[in-house]
């Protein structure tokens, strides 16, 4: 049933045009923000990369060789091989896997647990609200790199730490956000009739708000996966986030600083990388907002500005 | 006015509280036992028990944790935040030491981002959607993307490779040799100062656009003011509070990514010194670090408020 329910917002946000099929709807979104389309293009192109490693990798990422040791890109390896003759180019793909994981997982945690929470406060409101946004407003008192590494210090560092450790910093981006759309829609008649006729708080806040807070939602998860990828790939190069071996665009750059000559390619192409994925998602997450819910983007904007005071 | 300060002050205190309150349970009773913390899994099990004891006592960590909180909350009050455990030096030695580097970078950023968003955003502005402006927003977008770290890796590996330099990686402070001190700062600052300044640029240019479709400015060009004139003297003061407000929250940005940026160039700031505090696990110097960085970013909010209140009556009054 929840399913079902899923699927209001998007013939909510397109009211005025008739139903149009996936593609033709994906066709008109590229062709309006093509910048966005392109973000998404590349964005996916990662994930696709990411989840094929083991096919697209043409050497083992944690395999040394010490005959290719700090070898410069050459017809063997593409990118170049470290300090110990892991190939750069495999270590890079294999580094996707771990960066996407991470940023995904906590930035789906993060805004997921952020939004219930600004839903039950937007409907709730009184003292729960409160209370909710003093401690959402201590969450953001810390800068979130530093927030990140006092957490995944405190309960280790390994993935499920540091994705943890992100998905914190994210949950009261998501809750600010989504409080105040449940402000705005628990106003609505509709969400009124719900009430009048008896449902259960609980009930209005799943079946009426919630759908109503997907399309933020997808906006606000989009925009934060470029900063979740930023504090993981931040968290390895400062050597408190995914321990080595295990390859992610982070650590690679922290082992190449380790040299007194840093070898430039182990410098260059991990932070290509990062750069790349994230200006990806930025784009997308931009067009998104724009073409979904360009009613969010002031009030983003505000949450930025002056929102602290309300 | 004093109302509102009153009002703010009291709010600032109260989160300040809570974010104390979040340090220690964090740091202290996140972990489970404090000693797993400091010495790993390995490290405690190699112990003897007697050591353990007489550490955790030594440390003050036997109390009950609500003591503890509130002897932490007294000695920083008192000024006294404490030792490293491995290292020896005073926390307060620390701070005063590699602090006013760190606030040097994060002020200098400030600047840089002022400097070059501003202009940026008003020439965006001025034409919109024409090539300067285009050009503008899409180095605006790359520079958002462009992790600080990474900047800054590459900007030391080109100076070192193609002229052979590499800033001095000592503690110089400002007093004692400028010219040195500005060698190591203004890496960093530059790095940090051009990712905010994007920010800047991005926000200057959407405030200004919203300001000049008002009534007002319309009013200034009908009575035949040049378009520059307009734009300095009647538009961009009423578009710039959104923009001093938003300094305010990228200062958090500066003070978490000047760690990252720190390690980067070799700085030896506050952010370093937290980098090397994290990693060895010395929990007392985090614990008081974090405090430092959320009590700075709380500080500086209140501020910006209050410059937003004292530039906008209409907030005062509300």
């Amino acid at each position: 049933m929840a399913v079902r329910t899923a699927e209001p917002p998007a013939a909510v946000v397109s009211e005025a045009a008739p139903r149009a099929s996936v593609l033709t709807e994906l066709a008109r979104f590229s062709r309006r923000n093509t910048l966005a389309a392109l973000g998404g293009a590349v964005g996916l192109f990662t994930i696709f990369v990411a989840l094929a490693a083991p096919l697209l990798a043409p050497y083992d990422p944690l395999k040394a060789d010490f005959r290719a040791m700090n070898k410069p890109p050459n017809a063997q390896h593409v990118l170049g091989t470290d300090q110990v003759g892991r190939d750069t180019l495999s270590r890079v793909i294999y580094g996707a896997r771990t960066s996407l994981f991470v940023a995904f997982s906590a930035v789906i945690l993060g805004t997921t647990v952020g939004s219930l929470w600004g839903v039950a406060c937007g409907y709730l409101r009184g003292r729960f609200d409160l209370v909710s946004q003093r401690v959402m407003e201590i969450m953001q008192s810390f800068p979130d790199l530093i927030l990140a590494m006092a957490i995944s210090m405190a309960i280790g560092t390994g993935l499920s730490a540091v994705i943890f450790a992100i998905a914190i910093t994210r949950i009261p981006f998501g809750g600010r956000v989504i409080r105040s759309v449940a402000l705005s829609v628990r106003e609505m008649p509709y969400v009124e009739a719900g009430r009048a006729s008896g449902a259960s708080a609980l009930r209005v806040m799943t079946f009426h708000v919630l759908p109503q807070c997907v399309a933020p939602y997808l906006v606000l998860a989009t925009t934060h996966l470029g900063v979740a990828i930023v504090i993981e790939a931040a968290l390895g190069f400062l050597g408190v986030g995914v321990p080595p071996p295990t390859p992610t665009w982070g650590n690679m750059l922290a082992d190449s600083i380790t040299a007194l000559v840093p070898p430039w390619w182990l410098a260059f192409y991990p932070g290509l990388a990062i750069t790349v994925t994230v200006l990806a998602f930025n784009l997308l997450g931009d067009g998104i907002r724009d073409t979904l819910d360009p009613r969010l983007s002031p009030a983003f904007l505000r949450m930025m500005t002056g929102g602290r005071r309300t | 006015m004093r109302k509102y300060l009153a009002r703010r002050a009291v709010f600032a205190l109260v989160t300040l509280l809570g974010v104390s309150l979040t340090v220690f349970v964090i740091l202290r009773i996140l972990p489970g036992d404090p000693l797993v913390a400091i010495l790993g899994v390995e490290g405690h099990a190699r112990m003897t028990p007697a050591d353990r004891v007489r550490i955790m006592a030594d440390l003050g960590f036997s109390d009950p944790l609500p003591v503890q909180y509130a002897r932490w909350l007294v000695d920083i009050g008192a000024g006294r935040l404490g030792r490293s455990f491995f290292r020896g030096d005073t926390v307060a030695d620390l701070i005063a030491r590699r602090g006013p580097i760190t606030a040097e970078i994060a002020f200098l950023a400030l600047f840089v981002s002022w400097l070059v968003g501003l202009p940026v955003g008003i020439l965006s502005a001025f034409k919109p959607n024409s090539l300067p402006d285009g050009a503008a927003r899409a180095i605006s977008v790359l520079f958002i993307a462009i992790p600080g770290f990474w900047l800054g890796m590459l900007i030391v590996l080109a100076l070192l490779f193609w002229f052979g330099y590499k800033a001095p990686i000592i503690i110089v402070q400002v007093w004692e040799n400028p010219w040195q001190n500005l060698q190591i700062v203004l890496g960093p600052a530059v790095v940090l100062g051009l990712a905010q300044g994007a920010y800047i640029a991005r926000m200057s240019r959407s405030c200004l656009l919203e300001v000049i479709s008002e009534d007002f400015v319309r009013t200034a060009r009908a009575k035949g003011l040049k378009e520059w004139l307009v734009v300095m003297r009647h538009a961009l003061p009423n578009a710039l509070l959104p923009v001093i407000t938003i300094s305010g929250v990228l200062l958090g940005f500066v003070l978490g990514g000047s760690v990252a940026v720190e390690q980067a160039f070799g700085v030896p700031g506050l952010g370093r010194a937290m980098v090397t505090a994290v990693i060895e696990r010395d929990i007392i110097v985090v614990q008081n670090l974090v405090l430092l960085y959320a009590v700075i970013f709380v500080g500086v909010n209140v501020l910006v408020d209050l410059s937003y209140a004292w530039l906008d009556p209409r907030i005062r009054y509300s």
